[in-house]
């Protein structure tokens, strides 16, 4: 189930079962390419919206070249990343709070439940009262939106941990501690990591929303909005394609990493469920 | 490699267990009024069809359930809760699926108080006694059920506890592996020595293994009658008094389900 | 839902509850602490409450920063009377109702033309994939030249934050389909289209189901996004003419509601869910 769900969250690649063929996944892009190329060419007077694949290239060198990409990409990660490590350590800490303790769970738990609820963007008005408009916003709202997910699977995680194995510890007199340790923490592993790859995921998209909304400062989400309202398409086609690629790179770490670790154990937990 | 035990090392007296759902105060108990008594290194299996309490008992004695009124003693102290000395294997074996063989053993160890050396060489001598040298490194999804139950008694036996408790241990087995782990389990008990209680549906199992088998009947669950299993081992399914003794044992079932008066039928 | 906190503890984490206890227990230390128990969820939010009431009335929090909670209800209840907060909400809603819809009905074409045609799935299925890689909010630029920043931005940008989801469900629904199934198909000689409506289809709907209560979720999510961005109304609207007047009432006011409106379409579409999966184990 976890798997399934990932892909409709977190947007991941559904696999294609077939090992011949796979030329024939090029024959829709290229097609597009073509005829983008083509309509470009041939349309004159629409210089904004109309904007060739090669203008797009120039671009990009250009960008990659004066260096205003690796700028605006690593102002981007770097926010990202630094909410991304606040929120999913908060996030750990809090799932396992109300995880392990019922009272907890039940005095913060619909609390919390309830502040999920609300789109997390409609805060940002507010945050950047509280904070201004600058990174520390930014940081605050990514952690927050890293923080959800973590919280959620960590919390699901740990109550899903199986009774069977809990008594299992119970013969054996594990501590508090080390029930959680031995038994909890690896049957909750799967389910954790699951938390962690979307808070990956939610605070890379975070990101970009809040570039938009508090606009003080750099970063991938600014260039667009930059090239949007300077009706540069160039620059937008480029950064689509930027923010594309980096997406498509964090889903496949996150995807390496489960892979490594987690496959045998998830493998091993639907065997045995 | 066997250990000596003493005469009151190992016993274990039940005295009026009996025990009641919560909440539950019309229906009748789920126990009631057990009273056995088991001595040091003897071999008890309890038998009798399904809801007549047999697993509860058993999970009494582990300590995993501290409600019930009467007493439990093992080796003169009272059951309260789980102890390392009480030993019990499940029917799902509830080994750890990201543990290996080796790994999920060694686990039982973590509060003994061994060296780490001697930890090793239990899990080793284990890993040998049921059969599975070359598997250490595999993970319970990559074995089968016999197998997996395999490691399941040897993490039961590796804290060298002094009453090994098994509930239904091979119920969820086929009738080859079931067989061929029945004799392991002799040979085991015969090696070892300890204590053990075996709960089984199987009457067969319980004749074959057990020195005394304990019949139990349903609604109440209480002790019906107690029969003594005077074989020698190994023991063959096909003598004369084998069979005598099983269907003596069928017929006390049978016979206690013919006893459900009208009324108890809703 | 399936997070559902303290509806389920463990008790096997908490010893406690198993070990003995003498049956004859005080029953009114049972409903004291089952009083308490019952209270338990409200007491994080009243104490919040309470601070924020206090903090507002005695200065330490300026009502630049925040106003006092009394404010904001007031607020809240003057829009719902004058009727403004409807014409927002209308505007909102609209406009999740058109991209929704629409995204749904796309996705499940094809979703559904994916699951059921290998060569179909060859051929879109990879430019599909690279496409979802840029997140709804990346092509939010790229559409603002396109087609400015009226209706039809808002309605594009949810359609598809709706389809992606829905989409993936529909396909790996169909994919899915028990082999079990569709052996029995089989046996008694189902047409292509028997197999599809009789066991693919009814096999498919737990999964298309939860694709679409998520689809539900990016999609109000885009929407007030894109209404923070670039709208003259709608709730998101309202969220940043508060914040650009400083009216922190109206912001929290609107912000209340967007929360409400998202909680209430969850549970509407959780419920009907749970309707349609009767009787389907997964």
């Amino acid at each position: 189930m976890a798997d399934s769900s990932l892909e409709l969250e977190a947007g991941r690649e559904v696999g294609i079962d077939q090992p011949a063929g796979r030329w024939r996944g090029w024959v829709l892009p290229l097609a597009a390419l073509a005829v983008w190329w083509y309509v470009s060419r041939n349309a004159s007077g629409t210089q904004g919206i109309m904007v060739s694949p090669a203008q797009v290239l120039h671009t990009a060198i250009a960008q990659a070249e004066s260096g205003a990409l690796w700028r605006a990409m690593s102002a981007s990660l770097t926010r990202e990343l630094t909410g991304f490590t606040i929120g999913t350590i908060a996030g750990l800490a809090l799932g396992a709070l109300l995880g392990v303790s019922k009272i907890a769970s039940r005095a913060i738990g619909p609390s919390f439940n309830t502040f999920k609820q609300v789109s997390l963007f409609a805060w940002i008005p507010l945050i950047s009262v509280w904070f201004g408009l600058g990174d520390v916003a930014k940081v605050v709202f990514l952690s927050l939106a890293a923080l959800v997910p973590v919280v959620v699977h960590t919390n699901d995680g740990i109550r899903a941990v199986s009774p069977a194995l809990l008594e299992v510890a119970r013969v054996f007199r594990y501590s508090k501690w080390q029930t959680v340790a031995h038994v909890v923490l690896p049957a909750a592993l799967p389910s954790l990591f699951t938390g962690i790859y979307l808070a990956l995921i939610y605070s890379w998209l975070a990101t970009l929303g809040a570039e938009y909304l508090l606009v003080a400062g750099s970063g991938i989400g600014n260039t667009l909005v930059d090239g949007s309202e300077q009706f540069r398409m160039d620059l937008v086609v480029f950064g689509v394609i930027v923010v594309g690629v980096t997406g498509w790179a964090l889903n496949a770490l996150a995807r390496a990493v489960q892979r490594r670790w987690f496959t045998h154990a998830a493998q091993a937990a639907r065997l045995t469920q | 490699m066997s250990t000596v035990i003493q005469d009151s090392d190992s016993r274990l007296d039940l005295r009026q267990v009996s025990k009641r759902f919560a909440g539950d105060a019309t229906a009748r108990p789920v126990l009631d009024g057990i009273d056995l008594s088991i001595a040091s290194g003897e071999f008890v299996s309890i038998v009798g069809a399904s809801g007549c309490g047999k697993s509860t008992l058993l999970r009494l004695i582990a300590g995993l359930d501290g409600d019930f009124d009467g007493s439990i003693d093992f080796a003169g102290e009272p059951v309260r809760t789980t102890d390392l000395a009480r030993g019990i294997v499940f029917q799902d074996h509830r080994l750890f699926p990201w543990l290996d063989v080796e790994q999920n053993i060694a686990i039982a160890l973590k509060n003994a108080r061994l060296s780490r050396d001697e930890k090793r060489r239990a899990v080793a001598e284990h890993i040998a006694l049921v059969g599975l040298r070359g598997y250490e490194h595999h993970f319970p999804h990559q074995l089968s059920g016999g197998m997996a139950q395999r490691v399941a008694i040897a993490r039961g036996l590796v804290n060298r506890p002094r009453l090994l408790l098994l509930d239904e241990p091979f119920g969820a087995l086929d009738a080859l592996t079931r067989a061929r782990l029945q004799r392991e389990l002799q040979r085991i008990w015969e090696h070892e020595r300890i204590t053990m209680v075996l709960v089984t549906h199987d009457v067969d199992e319980a004749v074959f293994l057990a020195d005394r088998v304990v019949v139990m009947q349903a609604r109440p669950g209480r002790i019906g009658k107690v029969i003594d299993v005077g074989l020698a081992r190994p023991r063959d399914r096909s003598d004369a008094r084998f069979v005598v003794l099983r269907d003596e044992i069928l017929g006390e079932l049978g016979q206690l389900q013919s006893d459900v008066a009208p009324s108890d039928v809703r | 839902m399936a997070n559902g906190f303290a509806r389920n503890f463990n008790p096997a984490l908490d010893p406690g509850v198993h070990d003995a206890r003498p049956l004859a227990r005080a029953s009114l230390l049972n409903a004291g602490r089952s009083a308490g128990w019952i209270a338990l969820p409200w007491l994080l939010p009243a104490v919040c409450a309470a601070l924020w009431s206090l903090g507002s009335r005695y200065g330490w929090i300026s009502a630049q920063v925040l106003p006092p909670p009394s404010l904001v209800f007031d607020t809240l209840a003057g829009m719902v009377r004058s009727g403004e907060l409807w014409m927002h909400v209308g505007a909102s809603l609209s406009r999740v109702a058109v991209g929704f819809g629409a995204g749904v009905l796309l996705g499940l074409l094809l979703g559904g033309v994916l699951g059921l045609s290998r060569t179909a799935e060859a051929y879109v299925l990879p430019a599909f994939n690279a496409i979802v890689q840029v997140p709804v909010l990346g092509w939010l630029p790229f559409l603002m030249i396109v087609v400015g920043i009226g209706e039809p931005l808002k309605y594009i940008l949810i359609a598809h934050a709706a389809l992606v989801p829905v989409t993936l469900g529909t396909l790996q629904g169909f994919r899915q389909t028990p082999d079990a199934y569709r052996e029995v198909a089989r046996v008694f000689r189902f047409t292509r289209s028997q197999t599809i409506r009789s066991v693919i289809l009814p096999a498919a709907v737990p999964v298309i189901g939860t694709s679409v209560r998520l689809a539900f979720t990016k999609a109000w999510l885009t929407l007030v996004v894109v209404e923070l961005v670039a709208s003259s109304e709608g709730l998101g609207y309202l969220i940043v003419y508060g914040r650009q007047l400083f009216q922190l009432d109206l912001v929290l006011a609107s912000v209340l509601v967007v929360g409400a409106i998202g909680y209430l379409a969850d549970r509407i579409l959780t419920l009907l869910e749970a309707r349609l999966q009767r009787g389907n184990p997964r």
